[in-house]
């Protein structure tokens, strides 16, 4: 496995903390960053987050991390976002009023539009079909299980960026991949051992 | 397909992890006897959640208890609450950056609305979990309790319901006192009466004592967890076991394949 340093990008949302663990917890060396220069020096990033669409891009803007991520992830920096780090890969979002995102993966993020029997958010274990195969999916089995918390969801303009699907009362993207560029909806670092393989499957990722 | 869960509650006295009998505590041990004797982080491959709770009945050290938390999140790849006498924004804080997913408000529920609503708007719904204990007289009818079970408030399990989904909270962790750590079973009958008006998930609690137990309460539509904070269910391969027995009765759980991954580098 590479021995590459990984950096949690902090813009203060989102519970940094697990996500170190996790990196931690398969091997990976890890290093929590918060200005646009640590993020041009990264070997390979992580956009974690919980919260809003647009109070996480008014702060990824306000710190100048926007621009860097977005060239990082142009010059081929490995990058894997992670819940509203992967919604905030996309052109924009509605949450909070309509807001441009990172758009490194081409779609817009849309709130659950589902039958009132289905309560929102989504929480709980669900599983996960890949739509492709993909280094990151490697030696996780179709169906796995995984953790996911959220009411907002990302719907790709181009069917070859989707990586994996689930279905609450709809199917819905569970994660993307564009060359370098990663997302999962749900949670790895909260996903038992299958979330832990993914995220060793990142950091091996080149 | 959503699955179920199968959540397991630690309580925390001064430090030390205890075992409860009607809200009544027994020292058990530290998270040095917790690993060693119950082989804590291979048994929390098999749990769906974890559920950390301050239930001190002196003072609480919030410190102490999140640099416990700390220590138990390492380890730990499910998502974890914690909760424990929460007073003010800055208790939710510093369980959340010790490891916390989600916290458990109780007594602030019925105390402090403001708190709890603050606490929802501040944090989302997602992670603010309402904890209600309640006993069941006789008669059927049910009394809430808060204070660690110390104090009667005027309302019984379904006004208690309407209340905290009032405050906007994201679930519900209900626990029956008499049943709890007496191993006789859930109380099913309220946890049903809840269900019916609960629109969020509800976590049912106290008196799991068997496989049945488990698989019986999590048969219910409403129920979206079961908990329990009998480490004596766990012992050995009791947990893998449960979940299989949960399983074959029909209702689906997350599967997880064997973690190798701790083992070291490949």
């Amino acid at each position: 496995m590479s021995h590459s340093e990984v950096c949690v990008i902090n813009y203060g949302l989102g519970n940094l903390r697990s996500v170190e663990n996790g990196l931690r917890a398969v091997g990976a060396s890890v290093r929590v960053v918060n200005t646009p220069e640590d993020v041009t020096r990264a070997d390979r990033l992580i956009l974690p987050g919980v919260g809003s669409f647009n109070e996480g891009m008014k702060n990824l803007r306000d710190s100048g991390l926007s621009e860097a991520i977005c060239s990082a992830a142009k010059r081929g920096t490995p990058l894997l976002g992670i819940c509203l780090g992967m919604q905030l890969l996309a052109s924009h979002g509605e949450e909070g009023g309509n807001t441009q995102g990172l758009g490194l993966i081409p779609g817009i993020v849309k709130r659950f539009a589902v039958d009132a029997a289905l309560r929102i958010p989504h929480m709980g274990f669900n599983e996960v079909f890949p739509l492709k195969t993909s280094p990151l999916f490697e030696e996780v089995p179709v169906g796995s299980d995984f953790y996911f918390v959220h009411s907002y969801h990302v719907v790709v303009d181009d069917a070859n960026d989707g990586l994996a699907s689930a279905s609450y009362g709809v199917p819905f993207m569970a994660a993307v991949h564009r060359a370098n560029v990663f997302g999962t909806q749900f949670h790895p670092e909260k996903s038992q051992s299958q979330g832990l393989q993914l995220l060793k499957n990142f950091c091996a990722f080149v | 397909m959503l699955k179920k869960r199968i959540i397991f509650t630690l309580l925390v006295e001064d430090g030390f992890f205890v075992l409860s009998r009607n809200f009544g505590l027994q020292k058990a041990g530290d998270l040095g006897w917790l690993k060693d004797f119950y082989d804590f982080d291979s048994i929390a491959f098999s749990i769906d959640e974890l559920i950390v709770l301050d239930v001190s009945r002196n003072e609480r050290d919030h410190a102490r208890f999140a640099s416990l938390l700390q220590d138990i999140s390492r380890s730990c790849f499910m998502p974890i609450a914690a909760g424990g006498g929460i007073r003010c924004v800055d208790d939710v804080e510093l369980l959340l950056r010790s490891g916390a997913d989600k916290v458990v408000v109780n007594t602030s529920l019925f105390k402090d609305e403001g708190l709890v609503r603050e606490l929802v708007r501040r944090f989302g719904a997602q992670c603010i979990i309402a904890s209600i204990d309640f006993m069941t007289e006789s008669s059927g009818r049910t009394s809430v309790y808060i204070e660690n079970g110390k104090e009667l408030t005027d309302l019984s399990v379904p006004q208690a319901i309407e209340h905290v989904q009032k405050l906007g909270v994201g679930e519900i962790y209900l626990t029956s006192m008499t049943q709890d750590g007496t191993g006789r079973g859930l109380d099913s009958k309220v946890i049903a009466e809840a269900g019916a008006i609960a629109r969020c998930p509800l976590i049912a609690s106290g008196g799991a004592g068997t496989f049945a137990h488990i698989a019986q309460a999590l048969e219910l539509p409403a129920v979206s967890a079961v908990s329990t904070a009998n480490l004596f269910n766990f012992m050995g391969d009791n947990l893998t076991e449960a979940r299989n027995y949960v399983e074959q009765s029909g209702t689906h759980l997350a599967k997880w394949s064997r973690f190798k991954l701790l083992a070291g580098p490949t």
